[in-house]
């Protein structure tokens, strides 16, 4: 039971952090919250199945494609619609809303609204000590650490990302120092298209395509940024690690309808003892 | 609160648009009825909506939540329980005001995005506990059907319908012109500020939230009575959410008058393309619709219609 908790909190926790990632970024740089941003999911889980199971490409190429859709999408929700109204952050939660729900009914009149299944990115299941976990999850955690990785080092250690972090501590700062806010913004929107992309198709293998999948990872990835605090990336994925598992932890030991209402109370509990997080900067 | 020209003015538009909405039945058939039943409980929602986000600029994503408990309230009651429906609504709406003061409780706290997100988790933890908590009782995920309707036909609702929706309104509008209302507004604009003034800005929430949830619960009340079921997926899903919000920005928010006009659009609006377009394409143009809309003109129609008012009487002058 033991074991078994912890090796699926950690699976799960591994797929949670790699579908927060895009969200708290843009959270960090713009202090909006996109709401949208499921949509990057759902997109890159739909794409990936249209061009591997529809058009019949090879999986390399389908991801390919299912990214550049996540960036595509993520760049043009900035440029079309929160740079209109980045100085009012609930008018680009209402915009952002308004504009999932619509993308809902975009992917209902093309794909259609029956649920579909999806191959596994690998197949095979890793059984150990009577504990079966698919290749698939396995791979999304992998993924995950290594885009976690990437992102860490890309921030840490180039120009650009260094500027990215500027630009989240302190955007007049930045802008003093010769740093183009908008294009800084642009790479983000970007990037977080692209981490949505890549977060979908796994999370879209790990349950199944339909038009209200993008619900429940923006919830997960509002509870990653409310729990860990903004400005942090080492606090997000702590922040995942918790919220995935509380929730094997409920689902494992108490009831498995419970899943969704573990996670609510968290967000609840923190953000009325700790509103700034458990790990992020002072500000609200 | 002085009555003045304006506000007599006013009052006499409202009295035109209730007379006329009074006789539409002479004019209209059965079917437009039902439409417009369904536009007065959407402006319900949307002017309780209004009333507390609009208002106090406390942006408020789970108005579905208490919507859901008066639903769930009356319908436990009357169904299970046998309670007759005088006795069930009212104890509904009650029940949906002390849910409210649980809305409010963040809001001492936080503010902004932050309470947007917590009343969004609200409405997602009532739907996960309606469909695992006592599903004798609830109904489970299929929710119950067959409830008592309190009128019966077309008409008859129309009126039930028209009758609360139009008390409700004149009422929100009368309360947002005192000078409550103006200290409501004024906490959109800088909280600090009122509370510096001397007013208890705790107060002042507290009564813009019960007066929004008793709101809520009326609506929810008797639309679950006239619909006769009610089940979690319909009530606590973002799309019943997204609805209600389009319909007060859509309107105009902060006006009482615009989410009642922006009810009556998107209702009518949704009905008439219902032949042409069958299937979720109504969802796609009419969230693209409102999406530019709200991105070009954030105050939506009311402005709109008040700004060619205006220009009119210049006109004319």
């Amino acid at each position: 039971m033991a074991l078994q908790i912890l090796i699926q909190g950690f699976v799960l926790s591994g797929l949670y952090a790699l579908i927060a990632v895009g969200f708290t970024m843009i959270f960090s740089v713009g202090r909006v919250l996109n709401l949208a941003y499921g949509v990057y999911i759902m997109l890159g889980g739909y794409i990936y199945y249209a061009a591997l199971q529809g058009a019949g490409l090879p999986v390399f190429a389908s991801f390919i494609l299912a990214i550049l859709a996540g960036v595509t999408f993520g760049l043009l929700t900035y440029l079309l619609l929160v740079r209109r109204l980045e100085d009012n952050p609930i008018a680009v939660e209402i915009s952002t809303l308004i504009l999932a729900v619509v993308m809902q009914a975009l992917i209902v009149v093309i794909f259609g609204a029956a649920p579909k299944t999806m191959w596994p990115v690998i197949r095979g299941v890793l059984r150990f000590e009577g504990i079966s976990v698919t290749m698939n999850i396995l791979l999304a955690t992998g993924v995950s650490w290594v885009v976690l990785g990437g992102l860490m080092a890309f921030v840490r250690y180039t120009h650009l990302g260094r500027a990215i972090r500027a630009v989240s501590m302190d955007r007049k700062g930045a802008v003093i120092s010769g740093i183009e806010p908008s294009f800084i913004s642009m790479v983000t929107w970007a990037l977080s298209g692209a981490f949505g992309a890549i977060a979908g198709v796994f999370f879209a293998t790990f349950t199944q395509l339909d038009s209200h999948m993008w619900v429940f990872p923006l919830i997960i990835s509002v509870a990653v940024v409310i729990v860990g605090g903004i400005g942090s990336i080492v606090g997000s994925l702590i922040a995942a690690h918790i919220i995935g598992f509380v929730e094997t932890i409920t689902t494992t030991m108490i009831a498995a309808e419970l899943r969704g209402v573990s996670t609510m109370l968290l967000i609840i509990l923190v953000l009325l003892i700790r509103p700034k997080g458990l790990f992020g900067r002072a500000e609200l | 609160m002085a009555i003045d020209r304006e506000t007599l003015r006013y009052l006499g538009w409202w009295l035109a648009f209730g007379v006329l909405m009074c006789l539409l039945p002479f004019v209209v058939g059965t079917g437009t009825l039902r439409i417009l039943i369904f536009a007065h409980f959407l402006a319900m929602f949307a002017m309780s909506w209004d009333f507390l986000s609009g208002r106090t600029g406390y942006i408020s994503f789970g108005h579905p939540f208490l919507i859901g408990i008066a639903g769930y309230t009356t319908a436990i009651l009357s169904f299970r329980f046998d309670v007759p429906i005088y006795y069930s609504i009212p104890a509904a709406i009650v029940a949906t005001m002390v849910g409210g003061t649980l809305f409010f409780l963040p809001a001492l706290r936080i503010r902004g995005t932050y309470f947007a997100l917590v009343t969004l988790a609200f409405m997602e933890i009532l739907y996960q506990l309606t469909k695992v908590v006592a599903p004798k009782i609830t109904g489970g995920t299929r929710g119950m059907s067959g409830l008592e309707s309190i009128v019966t036909g077309a008409v008859n609702n129309y009126y039930l319908s028209f009758g609360i929706m139009f008390v409700t309104g004149v009422v929100l509008w009368l309360l947002i012109r005192t000078r409550l209302g103006i200290a409501l507004s004024a906490i959109r604009m800088n909280e600090e500020a009122v509370r510096s003034t001397g007013h208890n800005t705790t107060k002042l929430k507290l009564f813009a939230f019960t007066v929004s949830a008793a709101v809520s619960g009326i609506g929810g009340a008797f639309y679950v009575h006239y619909i006769g079921s009610i089940a979690p997926r319909g009530m606590f899903e973002i799309n019943f959410l997204f609805t209600i919000l389009v319909a007060a920005l859509l309107g105009g928010a902060e006006t009482i008058i615009g989410p009642i006009m922006g009810a009556y659009f998107l209702t009518v609006l949704l009905e008439y393309l219902r032949p042409v377009m069958p299937g979720m394409e109504r969802y796609l143009l009419y969230g693209a619709i409102a999406l530019v809309l709200y991105v070009v003109r954030p105050e939506g129609i009311y402005s709109i219609i008040a700004d060619a008012g205006r220009k009119v009487q210049e006109w004319r002058r």
